[in-house]
């Protein structure tokens, strides 16, 4: 569903991402890991076609990113790190956007706005101006416009950022639910509790190389290390197994 | 502690300077090179007229200074208009205002460094075409540089003057109406009551008095020459010291000068101290977003009755939507439409006698009237793309075409200046009783001006995106707002230039002093249409291509 081949970005003489290759099937949760600055958020925005790639290929549901932007974009919904919306549209106004661009029927979102208001407890600000939400709001808004079109393939990037318990369990029950269904997903996270809990498949990332990927028993084996919990694992292949040594600067 | 603020700005600004790629050097030079370009025609233009004027005898020196001091009061104004625009957002939605707010850093501190900010948005653009100005005064009156060294030091006060009546106005507006939808309210009958202002001042005709045989007597002429112009605003105090400088009368100088500085010390100081007081209230106040209730009816959108099912129907709405929900813009449209009836006024006003003259006049319209569309496109359509600011990634994101994005941008943009351009060039026509070929002339030309104005100000909108931006300002006075501008002004120069063979013909057979050739104005409308082609799409398609590489 989505497959990405030698992906790579550079930035001048930095290289930010190289040599990317990567697959995530139908109905698979993939949890996305790395240090700040590993190259986490510069993959989601080329997979998602917010940066040309300077090698290699993204393919969503079988279209090139590249060649067939619009067609891949269809099959694909996208939850960025930052929530950002329009503060001059009501919450029901952008769900009606966001439909209007996907080309959802105005029948299915008469029916489907009030739901995904509802679901995720924001039918009271449904009429609101977005300027008046919380971020947590925010991020909540952007996640039923993804839901409005249903899309193939879900690239989210901390999703779980400003959300409160009850809506983080509502969210992370809507990813289950969606991977049942087939939907394919690609989530970038730094909190290893939710990738251990929800994700089928890690890959951990540092400097812009994929440095390990597999299931959670796959990771333990590659790291070597006596603890089993997706912490110890990602700090041991992360090299931050040392960090402690860094408290001395406290 | 305003200093570590201060020192964050000129580190930002050696940081982005630093990391310039050897093609921003490149394209910032060109373009760098572009604006001086343009600068020295200003100055050409200025030194033409201030020579003209030396040559009058008798009221020569004085009709330079009365000049100067109007030209002053001009630049005054423009900047308290467009202090008022950026106050707004500089001092009560910078994007650092949380992360300063929360820093040990005094309120007043924050308060200057962010007011020196709006000052200099509001101002530098327009306190640059000063120089050229200055340095041909310097010219035609042969003095040296310590003319200009008598300006530098003078008019940075003047301009912060200027800026902080916005400033000050817009900071005890948030202050007594923190509730936003009475500060709205406030702020649009603000903007009508200017723009009467405005209007009264012009309907007031003061250009009679420039006219001497609009007095009757000379003496009356001698006396408005020698009279203060607005003497009790900063503008007269900065016409007069550098009126004083050029007379080598340096302790005089000296005085307005310290004035200046003094004055605007004061303000600065008494500004900060309210700010101590009330920023914060008016700053806690903006925070709150305006509950305003409204029901979506899941209805066909009402541009999609005139454009069908589809993307470019629903961007149009969005457009729409926020862009009439924005109440800064309410004063903008109010402003405009006092700036319509204000140019009609003064067509009408013109003392034309003769019909030849009137045609004549009608068909340099478009060059003043395509000065004022160019404005408008680089308040409205210039910005259009950048405005999307940090949203952007919802349309990048979305299964949309770029082009279909400027498309709509165009569109939304197209409707508003077109309709101005129309009603200027119909009105002017009409007022000034334009013969047949002149009226269609300059209204087909003037549609086209308005036109390629709104494609040229997508595609360079499109070249030179900010979505990082926070103020309006700071994207119409970037690079790109300056390219755009500087595109413009040459694109209507080269269309009057153009057009002015078929109008020559047509006068010389009007006064049997030619014929009408028409090689020669097939050759016109070659060249007219050459150049419209060239506007139409070179920055429409270097814009979509920057846009669609964008990272």
């Amino acid at each position: 569903m989505i497959r990405l081949e030698g992906l790579g970005k550079s930035f001048g003489s930095h290289q930010a991402v190289v040599d990317l290759h990567l697959e995530v099937k139908p109905g698979e949760i993939f949890g996305f890991l790395g240090p700040n600055g590993a190259g986490k958020t510069t993959t989601v925005k080329m997979m998602t076609g917010l940066l040309k790639p300077t090698a290699g290929r993204v393919l969503v549901a079988g279209r090139d990113m590249a060649a067939d932007p619009i067609a891949a974009k269809r099959a694909m919904g996208l939850g960025p790190d930052e929530p950002f919306v329009y503060p001059k549209l009501t919450g029901a106004e952008y769900l009606r956007f966001v439909g209007e661009l996907y080309g959802v029927p105005l029948a299915d979102m008469k029916k489907r706005v009030p739901e995904l208001l509802e679901m995720f407890e924001l039918t009271p600000w449904g009429g609101e101006l977005l300027e008046s939400y919380s971020h947590g709001m925010r991020q909540k808004l952007v996640l039923g416009g993804i839901l409005l079109h249903d899309p193939k393939v879900l690239v989210l990037d901390e999703p779980m950022v400003g959300l409160d318990p009850k809506s983080g369990r509502l969210v992370k029950d809507i990813f289950i639910r969606l991977a049942e269904r087939g939907t394919a997903i690609f989530m970038c996270t730094h909190v290893l509790e939710i990738a251990e809990k929800l994700c089928h498949r890690i890959g951990i990332m540092i400097g812009g190389k994929m440095i390990a990927c597999g299931t959670l028993d796959e990771l333990h084996a590659q790291s070597k290390k006596e603890g089993r919990d997706l912490e110890s694992i990602f700090l041991s292949l992360t090299g931050g197994a040392e960090y402690s040594t860094l408290l001395k600067y406290l | 502690m305003l200093a570590p603020l201060l020192r964050r700005r000129a580190l930002t600004f050696t940081n982005t300077i630093g990391h310039w790629t050897g093609y921003e050097w490149v394209r910032n030079a060109a373009f760098g090179s572009a604006g001086f370009g343009l600068l020295f025609g200003l100055h050409y233009g200025f030194y033409r007229l201030l020579k003209y004027l030396a040559t009058v005898e008798l009221i020569g020196v004085l009709l330079t200074w009365k000049l100067t001091a109007m030209l002053m009061l001009m630049t005054f104004s423009m900047v308290v208009v467009s202090s008022l625009l950026t106050a707004l957002t500089t001092l009560f939605y910078s994007y650092d205002l949380k992360f300063l707010l929360k820093a040990p850093v005094s309120l007043r501190s924050i308060f200057l460094d962010k007011s020196l900010e709006s000052a200099f948005f509001a101002s530098w653009m327009i306190g640059l075409i000063l120089v050229p100005y200055v340095a041909a005064i310097m010219r035609v009156q042969h003095l040296g540089g310590a003319f200009l060294a008598a300006f530098l030091v003078a008019v940075p006060p003047f301009l912060l003057l200027s800026a902080s009546f916005g400033i000050g106005f817009t900071l005890l507006l948030l202050y007594l109406f923190p509730s936003s939808r009475t500060r709205d309210v406030v702020w649009v009958f603000s903007s009508l009551s200017l723009t009467v202002v405005y209007g009264m001042v012009r309907f007031a005709s003061p250009e009679k008095l420039v006219r001497p045989d609009a007095l009757k007597l000379v003496a009356e002429y001698l006396n408005f020459l020698q009279a203060p112009t607005a003497p009790y605003l900063p503008s007269w105090w900065l016409a007069e010291a550098l009126r004083l400088a050029a007379a080598g009368n340096w302790s005089g100088w000296a005085v307005r000068a310290a004035g200046l500085w003094g004055t605007a010390f004061v303000v600065y100081g008494l500004l900060v101290a309210l700010a101590g007081k009330i920023y914060f209230i008016g700053y806690s106040g903006a925070q709150e977003g305006a509950l305003r209730r409204r029901e979506h009816g899941f209805k066909a959108l009402p541009e999609q009755r005139l454009l069908g099912i589809g993307t470019g129907a629903a961007l149009l709405w969005k457009e729409r939507t926020t862009f009439f929900r924005d109440v800064k813009h309410w004063s903008q449209i109010l402003l405009i439409i006092g700036l319509v009836f204000v140019y009609l006024f003064s067509i009408r006003r013109l003392p034309l006698d003769s019909a030849e003259l009137r045609s004549l006049v009608s068909f340099l319209n478009v060059g003043t009237a395509g000065f004022v569309l160019s404005a408008l496109g680089l308040r409205f359509t210039f910005p259009a793309i950048s405005l999307e600011g940090r949203s952007w990634w919802v349309l990048r994101s979305a299964p949309i075409d770029v082009g279909g994005v400027m498309r709509e941008k165009f569109l939304f943009s197209a409707i508003p200046i077109l309709l101005i351009a129309v009603t200027l060039s119909l009105m002017t026509n009409w007022i000034l009783d334009a013969d047949r070929f002149t009226a269609w002339l300059s209204f087909g030309a003037l549609v086209t001006v308005a036109l390629a104005i709104c494609s040229m100000g997508v595609g360079f909108g499109a070249l030179f995106p900010n979505f990082q931006v926070e103020n309006i300002h700071q994207i119409e006075s970037s690079v790109g707002g300056f390219v755009f501008m500087a595109a413009c002004l040459f694109y209507v120069g080269l269309t009057i230039a153009v057009l002015a063979t078929p109008m020559q013909m047509h006068f010389a057979v009007r006064f049997g002093t030619g014929a009408w050739n028409d090689r020669l104005a097939a050759y016109s409308a070659a060249g007219w249409l050459a150049i419209n082609v060239l506007a139409f799409t070179v920055p429409w398609r270097l814009g979509r291509a920057a846009l669609e590489n964008h990272e």
